[in-house]
């Protein structure tokens, strides 16, 4: 398993570096200069001779006439800095510097990365807490009213886009019945008396978000846990458990269950992905200041430091996450040996 | 057999009592009938409800996108600043049946009418809300108790002269469209006092964009609104000598008592106005009318010149059967009222403002009103024949564009490049799960190391970076191509992992191995062979990735990153839309794109969901 655990892990290193070679030579397709922009100011100031000198060093300065691949290796912290001794690129934490807010990405991700890990363990946890019971009653009422009921309505959850979810969900929630306020993560120009109430005012402004999120991915989740454990529940250990006269509970949670767990936890991988890529469309319909609002607001306003780090932050999510997904296959059935 | 049903048992005791027993079970034949795997799959598929519903709504959507345009062509640079933000309806020319029989004045103004019955009561109908607080339908208490004579309707803003030279306007009044000159309340006052005179002997009443204008029978013009926008003072060398007035969007023209045209306004030079045909200056004219850009002038011999920025067509004057007696101008079109008593329209016919219909034919009209798409005609009978817009059937949006038009153009779009994006992530995933598939070792690992990198990139934010970064230079029509290739290059992997699976268990197959000891060729075998057997399987995951693609695009377009503005898409349509006054006012904005949208990916999903049962009946049983 060690050994196991330690060669996937090598092979994200590798994939990683990959991918953040990928991206960073896609934005040096675009056509920026940096120097050029830090010496607009100055131009009408300087004599055309000397600013082009100060512009060349300013260049030589930010290593802007180094190669690809040292400019790559530079940022990612496996080359010395411009000054040819200290290394300072992602490995070293240094994640660069936001145009957009004039300070570093790191101070810029802190607030924004609270916010949507604070949706996304909401809705994840009521998600998993609906769709699993949900996909069970459905498997062992199949073809039932309920179950039908439940088949359209989830047909509705992965069918719409989120957006459309969202903008009924508005309508009805917040236009309608005035229940919840429309967009923002707290109240406009509020002074907290203590930290309850804060997180009170955060609680009822995630509230519709962390719904519609959930209703989102109960279509998908909840197909994929019924038809996992009609599967389970038409193999022969049921008949023989029924047979020797267990418990229809025991039957369904201990033998049929624990079965259709193996495909359910797969497609828990895709979901991980989802709810970071979904936010970006959840959090810009309520306009909530998530990663997702960000790394958006970022990509208009060209700030590429800012998106490249946290297209990183994507990236590196979705490759743990897959190593999670292949550790705990073995952990719930011990007929797979990952390791081979 | 299993379909039939069974009957009532009285009906099938009869039936056994004079066509005795049932045939059916006995009939060994029928019963074990052969049929191709083909055949069963179409019967198991055609026979569920869901897929014939999914098929008939689909069928019908696709319809709707596919023909739809050459009905509804998109012109992308259409846009009307006076048909913003309409509800759907078409209620634009629908006059109440109160004043139907008894019309004494119509005022039409931009996507709404006023009528004045003979008894003197007024009445309003179409779209008359302008803003959530101002309606024109709320006729102020002291307009409706007054003996009214004439209207007129501009933009925003409806005017009303009643028998004692009062004057009333309601409406958006926040411009100064009721800010009166200091002669003109003098002279109401005056009038109130029962003091009638020359000078506020009202005989015209014209209103337009933010400004109104009065005319008196001794030729004095009153003009007052909104004097930021429109012209809204005369130049005293024509001041007592107007005959008539034609308020285009913010200029004026007159008709002076001598028969001349007159550009009276402090713009001269600059106005397109002043520049008045030549030809125009021996003549003697007798009407006047203008539209939102144009003027025009009928001679005494019934020619008619017009002149102005024509941009819509305005002075492609019909060859007319007689001479015109009275010219009336809407936004974009003339109405003529020609001397044997028909009617001649001209101009832009967007919304078939210039089609007379053939009803009119041989009445005789008592008078013509002529507002911004719409016409009514009055026959000296009563009867009241209107042409022109009645309305839009899904609304307008903020710019004043025909949503029907949008939804249907942007269904063409979001659906061609789900399905292109689908072919291409087809192709791609085919030959890489077939490679990967028959060859296995290396090529499998390495196909397969690269199908996880890929597979493993969050699927928006990298499309939405693809779509930046390269886009940034592109015009809409690359665009769209471009997010057709980033979507079929990143969702071939599912396609790629199936295909491949389906591979490794048909190489197994004892006609692969048939084939290759007949010596057919590697490639031959793959594709020609093995793949035909995937092609059922490869069928319904490509009707599930259509329904997946076009919500990608949708997704992406939503966010500014797909298909920009003003090319229309279902996502883009929404763009914009979630904030609370778009959501509950102007509903229609989001809730018809969504609803034949959503409608579209469910039917999809129903057709594909069927499908997967009819391909593989196990699946069937879940």
């Amino acid at each position: 398993m060690g050994k196991y655990i330690l060669k996937r892990c090598g092979y994200i290193v590798v994939v990683f570096l990959i991918i953040s070679f990928l991206m960073y030579s896609l934005y040096n397709l675009i056509p920026n200069d940096p120097a050029r922009a830090q010496l607009e100011g100055l131009r009408s100031s300087l004599k055309p001779a000397e600013y082009e000198a100060m512009y060349q060093s300013l260049r030589d300065q930010m290593g802007l006439n180094d190669s690809l691949m040292v400019r790559y290796l530079r940022w990612m912290g496996l080359w010395t800095d411009t000054d040819g001794k200290t290394f300072n690129g992602l490995l070293q934490g240094n994640f660069g510097y936001s145009n957009l807010f004039k300070r570093d990405v790191i101070d810029v991700i802190v607030d924004p990365m609270s916010n949507t890990i604070f949706i996304n363990i909401f809705s994840t946890i009521l998600s998993l807490a609906i769709t699993i019971p949900l996909g069970i009653y459905c498997a062992v009422h199949k073809k039932k009213k309920f179950d039908s009921a439940t088949q359209v309505v989830t047909m509705l959850g992965y069918s719409l886009p989120v957006y459309i979810i969202a903008l009924v969900f508005m309508f009805l929630f917040c236009v309608n019945w005035r229940i919840f306020p429309v967009m923002g993560i707290k109240t406009a120009g509020i002074e907290y008396a203590n930290n309850w109430e804060a997180f009170t005012d955060k609680l009822l402004h995630v509230t519709l978000p962390v719904i519609v999120m959930t209703f989102g991915s109960l279509g998908g989740m909840t197909r994929y846990v019924r038809s996992a454990m009609i599967e389970a529940l038409s193999m022969d250990y049921i008949r023989t458990a029924r047979a020797k006269g267990l418990r229809e509970k025991i039957v369904i949670y201990s033998h049929a269950w624990r079965n259709a767990l193996l495909p359910v936890i797969t497609s828990i991988l895709g979901w991980f992905l989802s709810i970071f890529s979904g936010s970006v469309v959840i959090e810009n319909t309520f306009s909530l200041s998530g990663m997702g609002a960000l790394y958006w607001q970022g990509l208009n306003n060209n700030d590429f430091e800012l998106v490249l780090a946290i297209q990183m932050f994507y990236s590196i999510v979705s490759l743990v996450g897959s190593l999670l997904i292949d550790i705990s296959y073995g952990l719930v059935d011990p007929r797979v040996r990952v390791d081979k | 057999m299993a379909n039939n049903k069974k009957q009532f048992f009285l009906v099938r005791w009869f039936k056994r009592m004079f066509l005795g027993h049932d045939q059916e079970v006995r009939d060994l034949l029928k019963e074990e009938q052969v049929q191709t795997p083909f055949k069963m799959m179409a019967k198991n598929f055609f026979h569920k409800r869901t897929v014939q519903v999914g098929l008939t709504v689909f069928i019908l959507i696709f319809l709707f996108v596919t023909v739809g345009p050459v009905f509804f062509p998109l012109d992308l640079s259409d846009q009307d600043s006076t048909l913003i933000n309409l509800p759907p309806g078409y209620s634009m020319m629908k006059l109440p049946a109160a004043i139907n029989g008894k019309v004494a004045d119509i005022a039409p103004g931009n996507t709404y009418g006023i009528g004045l019955d003979t008894d003197g009561h007024v009445h309003t109908w179409g779209v008359t809300r302008i803003t959530d607080k101002i309606d024109l339908k709320d006729i102020p208490e002291e307009v409706q108790n007054a003996d009214l004579v004439r209207l007129a309707a501009g933009s925003d803003h409806a005017v009303a002269l009643d028998a004692n030279g009062q004057l009333y306007v309601w409406g958006n009044t926040r411009l100064s469209q009721n800010k009166y000159s200091s002669d003109m309340t003098k002279h109401m006052k005056n009038a109130a006092k029962g003091k009638t005179s020359e000078e506020w002997d009202i005989i015209q009443l014209e209103a337009s964009n933010q400004f109104s204008a009065a005319l008196s029978s001794d030729g004095t013009l009153y003009l007052w609104g909104n004097g930021n926008m429109a012209d809204i003072k005369i130049r005293s060398k024509y001041q007592g000598k107007v005959a008539k007035v034609a308020l285009t969007n913010n200029e004026y023209i007159c008709l002076l008592k001598d028969g001349t045209v007159a550009y009276a306004g402090y713009k001269d030079k600059g106005s397109p106005f002043s520049n008045i045909p030549k030809d125009l200056k021996k003549e003697t004219i007798v009407d006047i009318a203008a539209t939102s850009s144009t003027v025009a002038a009928v001679t005494e011999d019934g020619r008619v010149y017009v002149w102005g920025n024509a941009v819509k067509g305005e002075n492609k004057i019909p060859e007319l059967a007689s001479p015109i007696s009275k010219l009336y101008g809407g936004r974009f079109h003339y109405t003529a009222l020609l001397e044997d008593g028909s009617v001649v329209s001209w101009g832009n016919n967007k919304y078939h403002q210039t089609e007379v219909p053939a009803s009119l034919q041989g009445k005789e009209i008592a008078s013509l009103y002529v507002g911004n798409f719409q016409n009514y005609a009055v026959t000296t009978d009563g009867e009241v024949h209107s042409w022109g817009l009645k309305g839009f059937l899904m609304g307008t949006d903020e710019l004043g564009r025909d949503m029907l038009t949008r939804v249907i153009n942007g269904g063409r779009v979001t659906m061609t490049v789900g399905a292109i994006a689908v072919i291409i992530a087809t192709i791609i995933g085919v030959l890489m799960g077939g490679l990967a598939g028959y060859f296995g070792g290396k090529t499998d690992i390495l196909i397969m190391r690269i199908s996880e990198i890929v597979g493993g990139l969050p699927f928006i934010p990298f499309s939405m970076i693809l779509s930046a970064v390269i886009g940034s230079r592109l015009d809409s029509n690359q665009k769209m191509y471009l997010i057709m290739v980033v979507l079929g290059v990143l969702s071939w992997v599912p396609t790629c992992r199936l295909v491949r699976a389906q591979i490794l268990a048909q190489r197994e197959m004892e006609y692969v191995t048939a084939a290759k000891a007949m010596g057919i060729k590697v490639m031959t075998i793959v594709f020609r062979h093995i793949l035909p057997n995937v092609l059922s399987i490869l069928l319904v995951s490509m009707t599930l990735d259509f329904a997946t693609c076009m919500l990608t695009e949708s997704t992406l377009s939503y966010l500014g990153f797909g298909i920009p503005l003003p090319q229309p898409t279902w996502g883009n349509l929404l763009n914009g839309a979630n904030n609370s006054v778009v959501i509950q006012q102007y509903w229609w904005r989001w809730v018809f794109p969504a609803v034949v949208f959503g409608l579209c990916t469910i039917c999809i999903n129903m057709i594909g969901d069927g499908l997967r049962d009819a391909v593989d009946p196990k699946s069937a049983e879940r």
